[in-house]
């Protein structure tokens, strides 16, 4: 043997990325959606994105909004 | 330190263990030890998994064996229900409820209670076939396997990750934000005060972290992307504790493209977190400094409503007690474990085919659960730390697999990402 065992990784097929699956379906990403919804009370009211639960409706959108939280807790980047 | 040390426990230091610098610990969702791993026992007799003759008994009572037809999407769709109350059932149908012992044939008809359709409850006993899991059946082949591998609690996601970060869920059992209560602090924490070096990084900022309600909310500092410790790593600053979580949603990437979800919870693609756990270990891999300095610990949250055979165990108690509204009712003080979950612990100080015992060596099984992780890198990094609970004070260890012989380059191996 001359080289490391080397394993083949076939590559995920495209039709799985499902952006637009409902929310609903993933109960993790609710509840995370959920907990940043409840960070984003102590944030101060100019840095809010006033967006409403009811306004998620698939896993885009969850990842937008969360994006959105994520990047303003590090622009703070201390406690609120 | 030299290998004649000893350890503050009082063990002997392994020559693999003296070389160690960085511990990483990738922490996948959703997924049974059967389920994942139950297949390999066929030709690895050390490994606790199927036998082909392990069933459940479905609403029309007729016996459901287990099946490797497990497919990366679309069989557990809807998601199987793993919150306490349908976990309970999953573990103790047929018997007056706990202290009994689990019987673990109530998946089926838990899995039934969704959508109420016979023949697709029957999926929840599906798992992979050898080979369907490139990845994780090579590094389970390659490192070591643990047979006893348990989930913290016999519910969800949330509670159980936080025993991976502060060795306790604060008396959570749900999904629902728990708060830090003093004088406990997350692993991440202690390090920094002990002068150590961390992070935890996700994967990117659309998918984020689970853990935002306590630290990415009060210490966003300890927090990177996944590119970054890519990064990190082929520039050899990789933190002595990394704490890795996958990309948790299918959303456009910053620049257009298609990112999917690569955490494997149902309904999302297996294979898309086979290619992630790839990445996380080739990237360590192919730096021979960090290769043989780092630690890497593959392990699943819980195991999200799906089939597994053994019964878990009891545990210390962490002192809390579980909110009744949670757990439908049932009494639950943290005192016994959650359902098995795959974990390998891959490093080139691991001989080849490892197996740790579990549950079903009451001579030598020792049983491990998330609360294992604060209390390694606590033990590693930290030494003597008494602000912790006495649940992770009494969590087994896992630095103590690593040996004293370098496996050679040429037999450990690396995976090609099409």
């Amino acid at each position: 043997m001359s080289q490391p065992p080397i394993i083949r990784v076939p590559k995920t097929a495209r039709s799985s990325y499902q952006p637009h699956r409902p929310l609903w379906k993933n109960t993790l990403l609710q509840n995370q959606v959920r907990h940043f919804l409840e960070v984003e009370k102590d944030l101060p009211p100019e840095h809010r994105t006033d967006i409403v639960y009811d306004s998620i409706k698939t896993e885009a959108d969850a990842a937008e909004y969360i994006r959105r939280v994520t990047e303003k807790l590090h622009s703070l980047g201390a406690k609120t | 330190m030299s290998a004649i040390e000893v350890d503050f426990r009082g063990g002997p230091v392994s020559v693999g263990l003296d070389n160690l610098k960085h511990v990483v610990v990738l922490m996948m969702e959703n997924r049974s030890f059967d389920h994942m791993l139950g297949a390999l026992q066929a030709e690895n007799p050390k490994i606790n998994g199927l036998t082909g003759k392990e069933s459940n008994l479905d609403t029309t009572n007729e016996p459901v064996k287990v099946q490797p037809k497990a497919a990366f999407q679309g069989q557990l769709d809807p998601d199987p229900d793993h919150h306490f109350p349908a976990v309970n059932k999953q573990l103790f149908l047929g018997t007056s409820g706990p202290p009994a012992t689990p019987s673990m044939q109530g998946f089926v008809q838990s899995y039934w209670d969704q959508q109420r359709d016979v023949a697709h409850s029957h999926k929840i006993m599906y798992y992979f076939a050898p080979n369907k899991l490139p990845v994780l059946h090579t590094l389970a082949r390659n490192y070591a396997v643990f047979n006893g591998w348990f989930s913290s609690i016999p519910g969800p996601t949330l509670c159980n990750r936080a025993f991976a970060h502060y060795g306790t869920s604060f008396g959570q059992a749900s999904m629902d934000v728990f708060y830090v209560k003093e004088p406990y602090k997350s692993i991440y924490e202690r390090l920094l005060a002990a002068g150590k070096t961390t992070k935890l990084y996700y994967f990117d900022p659309a998918s984020s972290t689970l853990e935002v309600v306590n630290l990415l909310k009060n210490q966003p500092q300890i927090f990177g992307t996944y590119q970054q410790f890519l990064e990190d790593c082929k520039r050899g600053e990789l933190t002595d504790y990394s704490f890795i979580e996958p990309n948790y949603s299918d959303h456009p990437g910053p620049g257009g493209g298609e990112l999917l979800a690569s955490d494997q919870h149902p309904d999302h693609d297996v294979q898309e977190g086979e290619v992630f756990i790839a990445s996380v270990y080739n990237v360590i891999r192919q730096n021979p400094d960090l290769w043989k300095t780092t630690a890497l610990l593959l392990a699943y949250d819980e195991h999200g409503g799906i089939f597994d055979h053994v019964p878990p165990p009891s545990c210390t108690p962490d002192g809390f007690h579980a909110s009744l509204a949670d757990t439908g009712g049932v009494p639950f003080d943290f005192d016994r474990l959650g359902v098995r979950v795959p974990a390998i612990l891959i490093s080139p100080w691991i001989a080849k085919g490892t197996v740790i015992p579990g549950p079903e060596d009451p001579a030598k099984g020792r049983v491990f659960e998330h609360a294992s992780i604060p209390a390694t890198i606590t033990q590693h990094f930290i030494g003597a730390y008494d602000q912790r609970t006495v649940r992770e004070k009494a969590a087994q260890t896992f630095l103590d697999l690593l040996g004293d012989q370098m496996r050679p380059d040429l037999d450990c191996p690396s995976f090609e990402l099409d």
